[in-house]
């Protein structure tokens, strides 16, 4: 016998990169998943330096407004101060009436200002501290405007001595108690001064920390966003890699049993060595069954590739769920009953139809019952159920489930069976023969009809796969239905 | 022709009696009917001074310098305007009753006796005697009443303010004057 292997190859078969490895996902969302995380620390950071920066900013707004400018208004209140007193004491330097009342009028215009400039300060004032200041300053003013006058008064009145005994008594001391409190006033607004220009250093050394933070905080997650990202590609790589390889090897397997038997059975008839009628009925069926098996491995692998190539292929229009099971049941009726498996239908009376493809549908579910067979077990069963369900947005469903009770399907597994090639290392170990494109193949014919496909197992138990499809309503909808899918799986 | 001379002989003398005022005669007085507010002569005091009302005597006693302090202990300080001003020539005319010669005199033999405590300040304007006497609590001035202002107090001669009809402090008009 000569031994055959032949079986096809990644350029028979177009597939998707994304579609034929799951870590593949990883390598298109996952960097860009990363590139958003990047960004948004890096927004994060960005947003702390910019409220450092203002915060900076804002101190030193402060310092000029509250200390500098009120630096400057202690100066010009110095200044009127002592304006008013020089006015008062020049007009001692003088008998004649008319000038002594004007600089009666220089002294009152001062301190009017001085007047103004304290009332100001007291409506600035926000700290205990400024506001006993302003208090204590407005009523030594007050206390030496009080004199003041009296001292005017005197000069105006011609009583030069009277004015020089009531200024040196009462004007020179409460003066110097105004000066010293404008003095305490300019000392505080010093040390606000001091305070807020200490806070903006401050401020803007720690803006500069988080630069340099950010900057290196920005290259150690760009370097490692690139690494990640290059990993994933690598890793996806690898494993659609290993896919493939494991693909061809369980394909070259499903082929070269039935090419081996084939070849050998035609060997043995070439070489005479099948002698009589039976021998010769026996070969030709093993002939016949063996081709059936190839073909039929062609056949779903090229299926697949139809699936991928063409989602839009199916036209749809309303279908009776009744006709729909009845003929997967009539197509696998013989793998059925090859494989010894009681099926038991129960389909809801009053089903409404359903939107789909019928061959499409019947392909969906036989790969459904296959697989049952396939893992079904010893229990040798099956249970075909169709009933109806409320799906979202309140439309309706119908629901197509094969049960089986078989080996079920472990719970990292489930996440990965409708991966294209994907086969559980547990069938592979029990030597189950497949090429992991049944279910793949099943997903994609539901979801290019408008439905989908889940499944519910559990180890050791069995498994339910049920497929939900939506509900036909009118000629018309089943039209734009029709449209819309078209228009879906060309974008 | 005699009627119609009659009546404008008659029309001219009502015209010239109209002209002239009246009541001259009667002494130092002119009238607030006799002219408008502008020219009637104020008599001013500090705000913070308690006196409201003078008699014409007293006032004069004041000006004269026989009073040395008000009521409430102030040193009287007077505050006269510069020879030759309209309202300084009234004060002489209606209450020194005296000639600026005279003025001068009194107030040196006062100051010399002792009978006179202080001689008068002397201002250029009613403003700088409405300044002077703003800022002096015993001061006594006078202007005319258009120059008064909230910064001074009017204060009633015989009870009678500026604005009253019986008020007997005028400015005499310059024409009437001379």
């Amino acid at each position: 016998m000569k031994p055959t292997s032949t079986g096809p190859t990644k350029d028979d078969i177009r597939l998707p990169a994304s579609n034929a490895a799951g870590s593949g996902l990883w390598s298109g969302y996952g960097s860009t998943l990363l590139l958003l995380l990047v960004f948004a620390v890096e927004l994060g950071v960005g947003l702390f330096l910019l409220r450092d920066l203002r915060t900076a900013n804002v101190e030193a707004q402060r310092m000029y407004a509250g200390s500098v400018l009120g630096l400057r208004r202690i100066g010009e209140l110095q200044y009127q101060a002592q304006e008013t007193r020089r006015a008062t004491l020049y007009a001692l330097t003088t008998s004649d009436s008319n000038l002594q009342v004007e600089y009666a009028d220089q002294t009152r215009a001062a301190d009017h200002r001085v007047s103004e400039g304290i009332t100001e300060y007291l409506q600035q004032a926000t700290t205990p501290r400024e506001i006993e200041l302003g208090k204590r300053l407005s009523g030594d003013w007050t206390a030496y405007l009080s004199v003041r006058d009296e001292v005017l008064a005197s000069i105006l009145e011609g009583s030069t001595k009277e004015a020089v005994a009531r200024d040196l008594s009462g004007g020179v001391p409460l003066f110097d108690h105004v000066r010293q409190d404008l003095d305490e006033i300019k000392r505080q607004y010093d040390e606000q001064a001091s305070q807020r220009l200490a806070n903006v250093e401050a401020t803007s050394h720690r803006s500069v920390f988080r630069l340099i933070g950010v900057i290196f905080f920005t290259l150690l997650f760009a370097t490692g966003s690139v690494w990640a990202i290059q990993r994933s590609r690598v890793q996806s790589t690898l494993q659609f890699a290993k896919l493939q390889m494991d693909f061809v090897a369980s394909v070259s397997h499903e082929l070269r049993t039935p090419l081996s038997v084939i070849c050998l059975a035609a060997d043995n008839i070439a070489d005479g060595l099948v002698g009589g009628k039976d021998q010769m009925d026996k070969y030709r069926s093993v002939i016949r069954n063996q081709s059936r098996q190839v073909t039929e491995l062609v056949n779903q692998i090229l299926l697949f590739a139809s699936t991928q190539e063409r989602p839009g292929q199916y036209v749809l229009r309303p279908v009776k769920v009744q006709d729909v099971i009845q003929s997967v049941l009539d197509a696998t009726n013989t793998l059925l009953k090859e494989a010894d498996f009681t099926v038991e239908p129960q389909i809801e009376p009053g089903l409404p139809e359903i939107m789909g493809d019928l061959a499409a549908l019947s392909q969906c579910l036989q790969n459904l019952i296959v697989n049952a067979v396939k893992y079904g077990g010893n229990a040798r069963w099956i249970g075909v159920r169709a009933n109806l369900a409320a799906a979202e947005h309140g439309r309706k469903e119908v629901c197509i489930s094969v049960q089986d009770r078989g080996i079920g399907i472990a719970p990292d597994d489930v996440q990965r069976i409708f991966e294209p090639f994907y086969r559980s290392p547990a069938v592979t170990a029990a030597q189950i023969h497949g090429t992991g494109l049944g279910l793949p193949v099943a997903k994609s014919m539901a979801e290019a009809m408008g439905g989908y496909l889940t499944v519910d197992s559990e180890l050791g138990i069995g498994s339910v796969f049920t497929l939900h499809l939506p509900v036909a309503k009118a000629k018309a909808e089943a039209a734009a239905v029709n449209s819309e899918v078209r228009v879906s799986s060309l974008k | 022709m005699q009627p119609v001379r009659r009546i404008l002989v008659g029309l001219i003398a009502c015209l010239f009696l109209m002209q002239v005022p009246t009541g001259r005669a009667a002494g130092p007085a002119s009238s607030n009917a006799e002219g408008s507010p502008d020219r009637m002569l104020a008599i001013v005091v500090n705000r913070a001074n308690p006196v409201d009302e003078l008699s014409f005597q007293e006032l004069r006693r004041i000006f004269l310098g026989e009073r040395s302090h008000w009521p409430n202990g102030k040193r009287i300080t007077l505050v006269m305007m510069e020879p030759g001003t309209p309202e300084r020539k009234a004060m002489l005319r209606d209450v020194y009753r005296m000639s600026e010669e005279d003025l001068n005199r009194h107030f040196l033999r006062g100051l010399f006796t002792g009978e006179v405590f202080a001689s008068p300040k002397t201002l250029a304007t009613s403003v700088g005697v409405r300044k002077f006497v703003f800022n002096v609590p015993g001061a006594i001035g006078y202007m005319a009443l258009s120059d008064v202002d909230d910064s001074v107090k009017v204060i009633k001669v015989d009870g009678h303010l500026p604005s009253d009809k019986d008020y007997r402090l005028g400015i005499k008009p310059v024409l009437s004057d001379k």
